[in-house]
């Protein structure tokens, strides 16, 4: 067997690659829909203070690069506090900011699209804010972003990519291993590209089935 | 018992409310005449706490709307029925009525349910119980809109021109479920254009006229040659409404 052709464990590899990509996009897509839908609430009742914090920096978050993001807390942490991250960390805090930033932003729209004469009719009804929000603005909020949200979802996967560059062993990590090893780039990265393709489907079918539940009640059949 | 003493309400150089005194009793039906804009709806506002104060006082059985921990008391003793029936669009008209009731009064959700269900089927609604507001005809929707104010079993309901986006027939239906109601002793303050019902259903009449509440009288007086018509104000207004 050559130095260059494929193995059985490569499989495995990949499957490693696929699974690092997999937990680290689960856990930034949690935190970021957590920050995010955190920060909109805040702005939707517009906590002084905490409001401006928030927009400024989801301003700076959505207006810039996430590769940059990625160094400034990578190598920018260390050297202005002192503070060691790792590769990893360094990944979930900026993939999970840059999430958020998203999430805000579509999360802000959703909540202002729904109806204030009825958010009023459920306080004159002598909810809570806090049961408006759970029952009156989360689901329909939710109903709003859920498309949106998909497809901020499957990009977000993509970014995911950007990580290996400071050395985190993800799924193009190991396509780069491979393919400096077997020097098939062509078919390490379709291979690559393939399950990122499948991953990003999923996602896509997930949030339509998501979608269809949640807005049952504007069920449009067509013209 | 409601409240309302010198009431004042400006949205900014615009004064809307001046110095508005108003009670309703148990068991009274209020109507509240006044041409467009003389800030009928804004009272309404200003009584289930919608709007704050400039200057007074709105008491619903001794609790200040205008401080928030008696506005929750105010506010589970009054119930508001709206022009556009403000309903919540993701939530079927058995689940817009038992909301409210299980989670504010903390009734059992399956009593509220059954609750639910018997207020729509008292107007003639027990066929549409599952149904979304969106799937729901104009008069239908302000029956439920109606229900879901009644589930609260509150003391006093609050109206404001809750027939003005309906078509006539679909405005009888309505009226009908409110003259029931009026007749079973409910206690209403109840804006309205609908003269001549106004004129059937309450006991008392008050005319708003830019901002100011320029008459208080018992419907029979309201209506009277040498009462409320005597005003040249309130005979022009209700000559005008009934040509309309
Ligand atoms: N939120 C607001 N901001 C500014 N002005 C307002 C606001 N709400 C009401 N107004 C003004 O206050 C005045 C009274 O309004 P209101 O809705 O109380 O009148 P109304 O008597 O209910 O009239 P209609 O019969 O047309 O419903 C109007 O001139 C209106 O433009
Ligand atoms: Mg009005």
């Amino acid at each position: 067997m050559r130095y260059t052709s494929f193995t059985s464990y490569d499989i495995v590899l990949l499957a490693q690659g696929l699974g690092v990509s997999l937990a680290l996009f689960l856990a930034t897509t949690i935190i970021g829909l957590l920050l995010g839908s955190l920060w909109a609430v805040i702005r939707f009742y517009r906590v002084p203070v905490l409001t401006q914090i928030v927009t400024v920096f989801a301003e700076l978050l959505k207006n810039s690069p996430v590769l940059v993001q990625l160094f400034l807390v990578f190598f920018g942490l260390p050297a202005f506090a002192k503070l060691n991250v790792t590769p990893v960390e360094a990944a979930v805090i900026t993939l999970s900011g840059n999430t958020a930033a998203f999430v805000y932003v579509i999360a802000v729209s959703a909540i202002e699209s729904i109806g204030r004469d009825q958010i009023e009719a459920a306080r004159v009804f002598g909810l809570s804010r806090w049961q408006v929000l759970r029952h009156i603005i989360a689901p329909q909020a939710m109903a709003f972003a859920i498309g949106p949200l998909t497809g901020l979802l499957v990009n977000q996967l993509q970014v995911t990519s950007l990580i290996s560059v400071i050395g985190v062993v993800d799924l193009t990590k190991i396509g780069n291993i491979l393919n400096l090893r077997t020097l098939k780039p062509f078919v390490v990265w379709a291979m690559v590209g393939a399950l990122y393709y499948v991953m990003a489907k999923l996602i896509a079918y997930g949030g339509a089935t998501l979608e269809k539940r949640l807005r049952a009640h504007t069920a449009w059949k067509g013209l | 018992m409601i409240s309302v003493r010198g009431v004042r309400k400006a949205f900014g150089a615009a004064t809307v409310l001046d110095g508005i005194d108003l009670d309703v009793h148990s068991g009274e039906v209020v109507s509240i005449l006044g041409s467009s804009g003389s800030g009928k709806s804004t009272l309404i506002r200003c009584m289930n706490g919608l709007e704050k104060l400039d200057a007074g006082c709105i008491t619903i059985d001794d609790f200040d709307v205008s401080r928030p921990k008696e506005l929750t008391e105010a506010r589970k003793r009054s119930a508001t029925v709206f022009q556009l029936f403000n309903l919540y669009p993701h939530m079927t008209a058995v689940q817009n009525i038992a909301l409210a009731p299980v989670e504010v009064l903390k009734i059992p959700p399956k009593q509220a349910e059954a609750d639910a269900r018997a207020l729509l089927e008292s107007v003639g609604l027990s066929a549409r119980a599952d149904a979304f507001p969106s799937q729901l005809s104009g008069g239908q929707r302000q029956r439920v809109g109606i229900c879901r104010a009644l589930a609260m079993k509150p003391r006093y309901l609050l109206l404001d021109e809750i027939t003005s986006a309906l078509d006539p027939e679909m405005t009888s239906d309505v009226l009908a479920i409110l003259a029931k109601l009026a007749s079973d002793g409910t206690t209403m303050v109840f804006v309205t254009h609908e003269i001549e019902f106004a004129r059937t259903i309450s006991s008392r009449v008050v005319f708003l006229d830019k901002g100011q509440l320029v008459v208080d009288l018992p419907t029979a007086e309201f209506f009277a040659a040498d009462g409320g018509m005597a005003k040249p104000r309130i005979a022009q207004f209700l000559s005008k409404m009934r040509k309309d």
